[in-house]
């Protein structure tokens, strides 16, 4: 029966793993995300998960581990923050090139220096060009329903790809959340063990990782292409079978808020979103006709539905979380895509980006606010900045509580 | 159906995972990259097969007519990882040089 319970993000993650029956487990502590590992821990001690619980001595060995398991046909589970997300990167392009599909848990920590634990999601963002699936959720629910759904997307014979199942530091995997916590033979029927197309076996044995000629190279980067390439169509049969089977409403690439009459919107991921939404409320008193998109995947980038969805506002600022010092708009990293995702649109909105939500800094209702009035200028003047450092410029000023 | 197409004699499996040749590979002689080598103690050996375990490149292995380890020197790196695990110790650390077949990395580097 399925049961309802009042979960943080890790906890939630950690559930979303057991009943997704994960084989293998690899671990090293690293806050936020450990307590996704504390939670599984007690699972397997307690004899409610049947599962490996292996310690890695760093996050390196971590997804090496992962990889080996998901080699051997395992269903592999590990996680990371901040650091220790980028320390494990020299592992991430081998495991996706192996067609690995094993999962990766990650509460966004900021990156150093100096010394910070708040939520950021540049660690992951790093990894963003490695082959793998990567979405974040906003809420404890969503992080349990995308451990499920991101399993049965990446082991889909058309994929076969590994995955970040992302959620903010903090902000979604420490602030606990009513949920729901499904039927145990309801998540095996959706999510049957995985059938590995190629499991290391003694009675055939096959070489995984091997080298090849230098020409094969481009070869094989093209079928990961081509596993990208059909990775849309794939997420949307998954994400609708599981708001089918369990009634849920995910949109499978873009969750809009108020975003059919909008003219201005802010398009986020991750858990500040729910804030947006507060805002919007808010401003839709004052008159402002204001809307939410909020991105559940970055990888696959979804074009078609970032087009569509934001091509319906006259402008439109991403709320980065993430940097890229020195990047085309001296901003963070969505705009960049976003913008390319509406350079043929015909009706193409005015399109900004806010640096805010970094090192943990939390983006708060009066930023939203400030935010929404460049974006209502924009649209008046026909003219916005590539980006806007919130409270470092005159438009989006430092706003002491 | 993909729009991509590759050329016969590009192909590769999905993942490169390839079947395993199985036997050895004599165009990928490892043993080379050695400075220094195993030598085993026949005597102290419980062939405990620690070192078959342990080792990354499967250069040893029990002949079972004899009942003892036999080491593999086309393909031993010279790790030393057996060296370490052997409970019996009767694996020992010899530098190549002292040997007449050894790896001379100055004459023959590659």
């Amino acid at each position: 029966m399925a049961k309802e319970v009042f979960y943080s993000g890790c906890a939630a993650a950690a559930y979303g793993a057991k009943d997704a029956r994960v084989e293998v487990i690899s671990s090293y502590p690293i806050r936020p995300y450990t307590g996704i590992m504390m939670e599984l821990s007690k699972l397997v001690a307690n004899g409610e998960l049947d599962a490996e619980f292996v310690l890695g001595e760093g996050e390196h060995a971590q997804v090496s581990i992962a990889y080996g398991a998901s080699s051997a046909g395992a269903r592999a589970y590990t996680g990371s923050s901040g650091v220790g997300v980028v320390y494990a990167m020299e592992c991430y392009s081998p495991a996706a090139g192996g067609r690995l599909p094993c999962q990766m848990a990650i509460a966004d920590r900021a990156l150093d220096p100096p010394g910070d634990f708040g939520s950021e999601h540049t660690d992951v963002m790093s990894a963003r060009d490695q082959g793998w699936i990567m979405g974040w959720a906003e809420s404890p629910q969503e992080v349990y329903d995308n451990t499920i759904m991101f399993y049965k997307i990446g082991e889909d014979r058309r994929v076969l790809l590994p995955q970040f199942c992302c959620q903010d530091g903090y902000f979604v995997s420490h602030i606990p959340g009513k949920m729901q916590l499904e039927d145990q033979k309801a998540v095996d029927e959706f999510l049957p063990p995985f059938n590995s197309p190629h499991p290391l076996n003694p009675e055939k044995p096959i070489n995984h990782g091997p080298q090849i000629y230098a020409d094969q190279g481009s070869a094989i980067d093209v079928q990961r292409a081509m596993a990208f390439e059909g990775l849309p169509a794939v997420i949307e049969e998954v994400v609708a079978d599981y708001n089918k089977q369990f009634g849920r409403s995910y949109s499978p690439f873009v969750d809009e808020y108020m975003m059919d009459d909008a003219e201005i919107a802010f398009f986020l991921q991750g858990g500040h979103a729910r804030t947006a939404r507060f805002a919007v409320n808010n401003l839709r008193k004052q008159g402002v006709k204001a809307g939410v998109a909020r991105l559940r995947f970055v990888r696959p980038w979804p074009t078609d539905a970032v087009a569509e969805s934001l091509s319906k506002v006259k402008a439109v600022g991403t709320i980065e979380t993430s940097t890229s010092y020195g990047g085309a708009t001296r901003g963070g990293n969505l705009v960049h895509e976003l913008m390319a995702s509406l350079y043929n649109v015909p009706n193409k909105p005015l399109v900004t980006s806010f640096m805010a939500g970094l090192g943990g800094e939390i983006v708060t209702l009066d930023m939203f606010y400030d935010m929404a009035k460049v974006l209502s200028g924009a649209v008046k003047n026909q003219k916005v900045n590539h980006s806007y450092w919130v409270n470092f410029e005159p438009e989006v000023p430092f706003r002491p509580e | 159906m993909s729009k991509y197409s590759i050329p016969k004699h590009l192909e590769v499996p999905i993942g490169a995972c390839l079947p395993s040749p199985v036997k050895e590979q004599p165009g990928m002689i490892t043993g080379n990259w050695r400075t220094e080598r195993p030598v085993i103690d026949h005597e102290a050996c419980t062939t405990c097969l620690n070192c078959f375990i342990y080792c990354p490149d499967g250069c040893w292995h029990l002949d079972e007519k004899t009942e003892q380890m036999v080491w593999n020197a086309d393909y031993c790196k010279g790790c030393m990882i057996c060296v370490n695990e052997c409970p019996a110790n009767c694996l020992s650390t010899v530098n190549e040089l002292e040997f007449p077949d050894g790896v001379i990395r100055l004459e023959k580097p590659f």
